[in-house]
C-alpha cells in the first residue's frame, strides 16, 4: 500500500474484526450499536455499527498487498508483501503465547528485489503462501512459500553478512521457495483455483496462466490484457473475473479461449472486483476516483457450450458514501454486507439489499420476498377506521350483508360501519326514495313513482304553473318573511330532504324531534328557525346546552339569537354578520347568516358547504322561487358530479346525472360496493343497463369471488336479478336421458302439457315428494344413483353419518332452499354419479370414485370443489 | 398501519418473484436455487409449503417469472401466446407480436376486463442507448387491424424503467398506472370520448403524472396494486418497502414505510408524510406528455 492509499480486509474467520492497511496495519472491532451507545472513542461506521481500534502495527513498511491467514488464529496473522519482495509474516496479537508465535516475523526473501504485487493464500492448505512479483530479468515471477518451512542455515548465513541484520531476525529468513514459476514475466495478480489445491490462476503480463504444480513445466494461458485482479466466483468455481482499465471480463474456464463476458466499460480505471462470497453472481466493482461501487447481478448458470441468447445482467450501483472510495471488503459470513474506506480513513459499513419484489394478495395483505426469505404484512385491524383502505372496507361490509337490507334501506349506512356521512346521506335517501314511491304508487299507479328515483333536480323541474309567495308570521316574533307556496313537488322534494313526512302535513316537528334525540342540536335549531320558529331554536339550544353530551356554548348561542332585532342598523345585526363566521358549527353559522340577510338573498345558506345538501335543498325549496330553485339546484347538482359526492344522489336520483355522480365518486375512492348496490335499489331499467353501471356490477362480483366469498356473491346475483331480469343466468346443465337423448327437463318445458314441470324431478328441489324415476320423453328409467343404487329421481334417505356436516345443518336451517340432497350430480371425468348428498358424503372419506374398478379421482379433478368458501370461517 | 412477519418459505436461494393465485390462497415463488415453490394459506393458518418443483438451471435465468396456478401450475414463457387447446397446454401459438424498438425490461397488461376500452399493454424499457428516450409506450389492440399498436409514449420518463404496473380498474374512468424508475411515479390515463377523436385510430388519453415520490432516494425496482387498486407498494435500493395511497384530494402520500427484514423504519414514520404531495404541485405536464393535448 502506499501511503495515500488504503486498503481493507474482514478477518476470514473473527467477522467482527476488520483491518485497515496504509502505512501501517490498524486492526478494528466492529459493534453493534443498536441497543447500546456509542462508545467513546469508537467510531460510527453505520446508523447500527461502530468500530473501536483494537491495535496498530507499524513493524512493516512499504507495504504493497496484504492477505490474511486463513487458518483459525487469535492473533490476526497476516502477510505483508513489501516494494523489495520480502513477504513478511505479522500479527496484530497481544498475545505472544499462541501456536503462530513462531511464525510471527518470518520473513521470505526472493533471490532479487522487486516489488511484491499480490499475495494469496492457498484456501486447501493453509502454509501455502503464493507471491506475484515483477519482472527481473529472467527470473520466475510467481513463488509459492510454504510457511512451515525450515530455513536453510548456510543461506541464513549468507545473509547475514548481506544484510548485517540482528540475531533474532535473521534465523526467521526463509529463502528457499516451494515452486518458483513464470520465469521472464511479471506477475500482477494471483488467485487459486477451489478445484483443485495445485491450480493457480496467476495475471500475468498480457495473458491469464493456469500453472499447475504437479507439472510446473507445463501451463495453460490465454493472451489478454485484462490480467489484474483475478478472482474466483466462490459459488461458481469455474467463473472468473478480472479486469483491465475500465473493463471487467468475466471466463469460463473450461472454454478459456476468450472472456465469456465483458461487462460495460467504466469510463475511469477499474480498482477494485470482488465477487460477494454470501450471494451467488454478486459481482462488485469499484473505479479510481468515484463513489459509487456498481454491482452487476448475473442470475444465470454458467455454461461451457455457447449458447446465443447473452444472459441477463443486472447492473446496480450504490453509493455508501460521500466521499471517494479507496478500497472497500465484503463481509465474509453476513449477508451482502460490506465495509468500504475512503482516502482519509473514514470507514463505512453498509449492507446492499436484495431487490425486494411484491405481490398483493387479493385479501389485502402484501406479500415480498427479500433475500431468502419472505415476508407478509396486513393492516392492523384495531386500526382507525377511517384511514382503512377501500379493499379492507369492502371486504367487512360484504360480511356485514351491507346493501342488502331492502326493507329498511337507510339501515345500510349502519352495515357500512356508521362512520361515512356520506353514505348515511345516501342511504337515507335511498330509503326515502322507495317509500315515497311505494306512496305515490298506492295513490295513484303509474303515475308518478318513476319520478321519485329520479330525483329532486327532476321533480322541480317538472313542476308546472308558478308557485307564489306569501308573507308568514314568525311565530314569537313581529316579523314576516316571504315563504313559497308548497306544491306538491316541492312537498315531494321536502319530503326526499326528510324535512317533512309522508302525508300532506308539512309539520316538521317530527323531524326536529328526531334530530334531538340523536343530539344534532344545531341542526335542529337551524330547522326550527328556517321554519320561522326562534322560540322553538332558542328552547332546542338550551336542551342542548342542558343535556350530558350537549355543549354549554349552546346556551350562549340562544342568548345571541334572543337578542334578534330585525333593524337594519342595529349594533346586534352587525356583529352577528362579522362575528358569525367565527363560528364553528355550519349550522350556527347558517342560523345567524339567515337572519342577517336581506330579504330574498340567501347564499350565505346556500353556499355554506358544511351544511348538510339535504338541508339546503330543503331551505331553498322553501325560499327561492321557481327561477331561483332550478337555477341553484342546476348550480348544486354540478358541484356534486364534479366532487362525487353522493349526498348528491338526492339530486340526481337514480338517472344518466346519478350514474355521473356515482362515476366521479368511484374515480375519487374505488367503492364499486356502493356504487353496485346504490344502482340496484329500484333504479328504473336504462340506467342498470348503462355500460359503467355494468361494469361496476361485474367488478363487484369479481372482487366477491376473488375473496372466497360465494354466497354473498349469490346473494348479491339474486338481489339483482330481482331488479334486472335479464341478468339471470341460464340454466348451464341439463340432465339429458341416457335413451332418448332429450333433457328430462326440457322435454317438460317444450311440451309443458304433455309432461310435468321440471320441478318435479327433484332436479331444481320441490318440495312436493316426486316420485318420478322415469325419462319423461321415453319412459325409461331414470340411472342409479351409484351409492344407494335407487332410480334418481327418488328423494335420499337420510344420509349416514352426515348430519353433521356443514350442508346438512345449512339445510335444515332454511328448509326453504332447495333440496340439494336429491340433486343430480357426476364426474364429468367419469361419469358415475348420483344423489349429490350421497356423494358428498362419500367423498369426505374416500378420494376415489365409488363405482367399484372405478379409479377416477373425481373430487380432486374438481377445482372449485376444493375450495372453500371464506365467510363460512369468517366471524 | 402495517405489520409484517416472516414466512418460512426454505428457500435455499434468492427468491426473485412471488405470485398469487385469484383467491389468493395459493402462492408460488421462484428462487435462484432453481426451485418453484407453492404455498398455501387458509384463515388463521400459516403458510405452508404444500409443493416444490425443480425447475431446471432456466429458471434463474428469468428474472421475472410468471407463474399460474390451474390446479397444476405451468409456466407462461412468453406473454403474447395464448394456448388454442385448454385441453392441451403444451401447445402455445404465437398471436401478436409488438415491436418496441427498444430493449424491454417490463410489461404491465391493463387489468381492466371493461368492453369500454381495448386490451393494453404498457411496456417499460431499460435501454440505455442515448437515442432512446422515452421509456415507457402504451400498446393497445386494435379491433379493426387485430393488432396491437403504439397508442402512447410517456415522454418524461427517460431514466431507465424497472417495472411497471396498471392498477386494477373496477371502474374507474380512467386507467392509473404506476412506473418504478429512479423514484415512483403514478400516472393516470383517461381516454379521451371516442365521439371527439376520429374513429379507428388508436385512443388517445390525456395523461396527468399524479404523484412523483424519490422518498426511496434510489432505484425503485418493483411496484405493485392491491386488489382495488388503491394502494400501491414500491421496493427500492434503500431496501424498504412502501406503500402509497392517495386521500380524498388525489393526494397520494406514503402510509407505510416497512424495512425489507419487515422491522418498521425507526423514528421517521412521519418523514413519509412530511415529503409527499408532490402530486399537487405537479399537476400539469400533460401537454407536454400527451400529442394530442386535448384539454379539460
Amino acid at each position: 500500500m502506499s501511503g495515500t492509499k488504503p486498503d481493507i480486509l474482514w478477518a476470514p474467520h473473527q467477522v467482527d474484526r476488520f483491518v485497515v492497511c496504509d502505512s501501517e496495519l490498524s486492526l478494528y472491532h466492529v459493534e453493534s450499536t443498536v441497543n447500546s451507545e456509542l462508545k467513546a472513542g469508537s467510531l460510527r461506521l453505520s446508523e447500527d455499527s461502530a468500530a473501536t481500534l483494537l491495535s496498530i502495527n507499524s513493524d512493516t513498511p512499504y507495504m504493497k498487498c496484504v492477505a490474511w491467514y486463513l487458518n483459525y488464529d487469535p492473533e490476526c496473522l497476516l502477510a505483508v508483501g513489501q516494494a523489495n519482495g520480502r513477504v513478511v509474516l505479522t500479527s496484530l496479537g497481544q498475545d505472544h503465547n499462541s501456536k503462530f508465535k513462531d511464525l510471527i516475523g518470518k520473513e521470505f526473501v526472493p533471490k532479487h528485489a522487486r516489488q511484491c504485487n499480490t499475495l494469496a493464500w492457498n484456501p486447501l492448505d493453509n502454509n501455502w503462501l503464493a507471491a506475484g512479483l515483477d519482472k527481473h530479468r529472467a527470473d520466475f515471477s510467481v513463488l509459492i512459500w510454504d510457511i512451515c518451512s525450515k530455513y536453510t542455515p548456510d543461506i541464513v548465513a549468507m545473509e547475514k553478512v548481506r544484510l548485517s541484520a540482528g540475531e533474532a531476525e535473521t534465523t526467521l529468513l526463509v529463502t528457499k521457495p516451494l515452486y518458483e514459476l513464470g520465469q521472464n514475466d511479471a506477475c500482477l495478480s494471483l488467485c487459486w483455483l477451489p478445484r483443485d489445491q495445485k491450480l493457480l490462476l496467476a495475471g500475468m503480463h498480457r495473458n491469464l496462466a493456469i500453472f499447475d504444480l504437479r507439472n510446473t513445466s507445463q501451463k495453460m494461458f490465454v493472451n489478454t490484457k485484462a490480467v489484474q485482479g483475478v478472482t474466483v466466483d466462490p459459488y461458481f468455481h469455474d467463473r472468473v473475473a478480472s479486469f483491465y482499465e475500465g473493463q471487467v471480463a468475466i471466463w469460463d474456464l473450461r472454454k478459456f479461449e476468450k472472456p465469456v463476458l465483458t461487462l460495460t466499460e467504466q469510463p475511469k480505471p477499474l480498482t477494485k472486483v470482488a465477487w460477494c462470497p454470501t450471494r451467488t453472481g454478486l459481482l462488485a466493482t469499484l473505479t479510481r476516483d468515484s463513489n459509487i461501487i456498481r454491482l452487476y447481478d448475473m442470475q444465470h448458470t454458467p455454461t461451457p457450450i455457447g449458447d446465443e441468447t447473452e444472459p441477463t445482467i443486472i447492473e446496480r450501483s450504490v453509493q455508501p458514501c460521500d466521499n471517494y472510495i479507496a478500497s472497500f471488503a465484503w463481509h465474509p459470513t453476513s449477508q451482502n454486507r460490506m465495509i468500504v474506506v475512503t482516502p482519509n480513513r473514514t470507514m463505512s459499513d453498509f449492507t446492499v439489499f436484495e431487490r425486494i419484489s411484491l405481490a398483493w394478495s387479493p385479501i389485502t395483505s402484501l406479500m415480498w420476498a427479500c433475500g431468502r426469505h419472505l415476508y407478509e404484512c396486513a393492516e392492523e385491524e384495531s386500526d382507525n377506521s377511517l384511514e382503512k383502505d377501500i379493499a379492507t372496507k369492502m371486504r367487512l361490509r360484504a360480511l356485514s350483508r351491507y346493501g342488502l337490507d331492502t326493507e329498511q334501506v337507510w339501515r345500510n349506512h349502519i352495515l357500512a360501519g356508521n362512520e361515512d356521512p356520506q353514505l348515511k346521506s345516501l342511504w337515507y335517501t335511498l330509503h326515502f326514495m322507495k317509500q315515497y314511491t311505494e306512496d305515490m304508487d298506492q295513490k295513484s299507479p303509474g303515475n308518478k313513482g318513476s319520478l321519485v328515483y329520479a330525483g329532486i333536480k327532476s321533480i322541480v323541474k317538472s313542476s308546472l304553473g308558478m308557485v307564489e309567495s306569501s308573507k308568514h308570521n314568525w311565530s314569537g316574533l313581529d316579523k314576516q318573511t316571504d315563504i313559497q307556496n308548497l306544491n306538491e313537488e316541492r312537498i315531494l322534494a321536502l319530503q326526499l330532504c326528510g324535512w317533512i313526512k309522508k302525508g300532506t302535513d308539512v309539520d316538521v316537528g317530527p323531524f326536529l324531534n328526531s334530530l334531538v334525540q340523536e343530539g344534532e342540536w344545531e341542526r335542529a335549531a337551524a330547522v326550527a328557525l328556517f321554519n320561522l320558529d326562534i322560540r322553538q331554536a332558542i328552547q332546542i339550544l338550551n336542551e342542548g346546552a342542558s343535556s350530558d353530551k350537549g355543549d354549554l356554548n349552546l346556551n350562549v348561542v340562544a342568548m345571541a339569537l334572543s337578542g334578534y332585532t330585525d333593524e337594519k342598523n342595529s349594533l346586534w345585526r352587525e356583529m352577528c354578520s362579522t362575528l358569525r363566521l367565527q363560528l364553528n358549527n355550519p349550522y350556527l353559522c347558517v342560523m345567524f347568516a339567515f337572519l342577517t340577510s336581506e330579504a330574498g338573498s340567501y347564499d350565505g345558506v346556500l353556499y355554506e358547504n358544511k351544511v348538510a345538501v339535504r338541508d339546503r335543498v330543503a331551505f331553498a325549496c322553501k325560499f327561492l322561487s321557481d327561477s331561483q330553485l332550478n337555477r341553484y339546484i342546476e348550480k348544486l347538482t354540478n358541484e356534486m358530479k364534479e366532487a362525487g359526492n353522493l349526498e348528491g344522489i338526492l339530486l340526481t336520483g337514480l338517472t344518466k346525472d346519478g350514474v355521473d355522480l356515482m362515476e366521479s365518486y368511484v374515480d375519487r375512492t374505488g367503492d364499486v360496493q356502493t356504487a353496485s348496490y346504490c344502482m340496484l335499489q329500484g333504479s328504473p331499467l336504462d340506467v342498470l343497463k348503462d355500460e359503467r353501471v355494468q361494469y361496476w356490477i361485474e367488478n363487484y362480483r369479481n372482487l366477491l369471488d376473488a375473496w372466497r366469498f360465494w354466497h354473498k356473491r349469490a346473494e348479491f346475483d339474486i338481489h339483482r336479478s330481482k331488479l334486472d331480469p335479464s341478468s339471470k343466468p341460464l340454466a348451464q346443465v341439463f340432465v339429458s336421458c341416457n335413451f332418448c337423448g332429450k333433457s328430462i327437463s326440457y322435454s317438460c318445458s317444450s311440451v309443458p302439457h304433455q309432461g310435468r314441470g321440471f320441478s318435479q324431478y327433484g332436479v331444481s328441489g320441490s318440495p312436493t315428494k316426486s316420485k318420478v324415476t322415469s325419462c319423461p320423453g321415453c319412459r325409461k328409467p331414470l340411472p342409479r344413483c351409484a351409492l344407494c343404487l335407487i332410480n334418481m329421481g327418488t328423494p335420499v334417505s337420510s344420509c349416514p353419518g352426515g348430519s353433521k356436516s356443514d350442508e346438512k345443518v345449512d339445510l335444515s336451517k332454511d328448509k326453504k332452499l332447495a333440496q340439494f340432497n336429491n340433486w343430480f350430480t357426476w364426474c364429468h371425468n367419469c361419469r358415475h354419479g348420483g344423489h349429490a348428498g350421497h356423494m358428498l358424503s362419500w367423498f369426505r372419506d374416500h378420494a376415489e370414485c365409488p363405482v367399484s374398478a372405478c379409479t377416477c379421482k373425481c373430487m380432486q379433478l374438481d377445482t372449485t370443489g376444493n375450495l372453500v368458501p371464506a365467510e363460512t370461517v369468517q366471524p | 398501519m402495517f405489520v409484517a412477519r416472516s414466512i418460512a418459505a426454505d428457500h435455499k436461494d434468492l427468491i426473485h418473484d412471488v405470485s398469487f393465485d385469484f383467491h389468493g390462497r395459493r402462492m408460488a415463488t421462484c428462487s435462484s436455487d432453481q426451485s418453484v415453490k407453492v404455498l398455501v394459506s387458509g384463515v388463521g393458518i400459516p403458510w405452508l409449503v404444500v409443493g416444490s418443483v425443480w425447475a431446471g438451471p432456466w429458471l434463474s435465468c428469468s428474472q421475472r417469472l410468471l407463474v399460474g396456478l390451474v390446479g397444476i401450475f405451468f409456466f407462461f414463457p412468453f406473454l403474447r401466446r395464448r394456448a388454442p387447446d385448454v385441453m392441451n397446454l403444451s401447445q402455445w401459438s404465437l398471436q401478436h407480436e409488438v415491436s418496441c424498438k427498444l430493449s424491454c425490461s417490463c410489461i404491465s397488461w391493463n387489468p381492466s376486463s371493461s368492453r369500454a376500452h381495448s386490451p393494453m399493454i404498457a411496456v417499460g424499457s431499460d435501454d440505455s442507448s442515448p437515442n432512446a428516450m422515452a421509456k415507457v409506450q402504451i400498446f393497445e389492440y386494435n379491433e379493426n387491424t387485430r393488432k396491437y399498436a403504439k397508442a402512447e409514449t410517456l415522454m418524461t420518463v427517460t431514466d431507465p424503467v424497472h417495472d411497471i404496473a396498471f392498477a386494477p380498474n373496477l371502474g374507474r374512468s380512467f386507467h392509473i398506472l404506476a412506473i418504478a424508475t429512479k423514484d415512483v411515479r403514478i400516472f393516470t390515463l383517461k381516454p379521451v370520448r371516442k365521439e371527439l377523436t376520429s374513429s379507428g385510430g388508436p385512443t388517445k388519453f390525456e395523461i396527468h403524472i399524479v404523484a412523483q415520490f424519490d422518498n426511496h432516494n434510489s432505484q425503485v425496482w418493483r411496484v405493485s396494486w392491491n386488489i382495488t387498486g388503491t394502494v400501491l407498494a414500491s421496493s427500492g435500493d434503500d431496501g424498504c418497502v412502501r406503500l402509497w395511497k392517495a386521500n380524498y384530494m388525489d393526494n397520494w402520500k406514503c402510509t407505510g414505510i416497512l424495512k425489507g427484514n419487515g422491522s418498521p423504519v425507526n423514528g421517521n414514520s412521519q418523514q413519509g408524510n412530511s415529503t409527499p404531495s408532490l402530486g399537487s404541485t405537479i399537476p400539469n405536464l400533460q401537454n407536454s406528455l400527451n400529442g394530442s393535448s386535448a384539454s379539460r
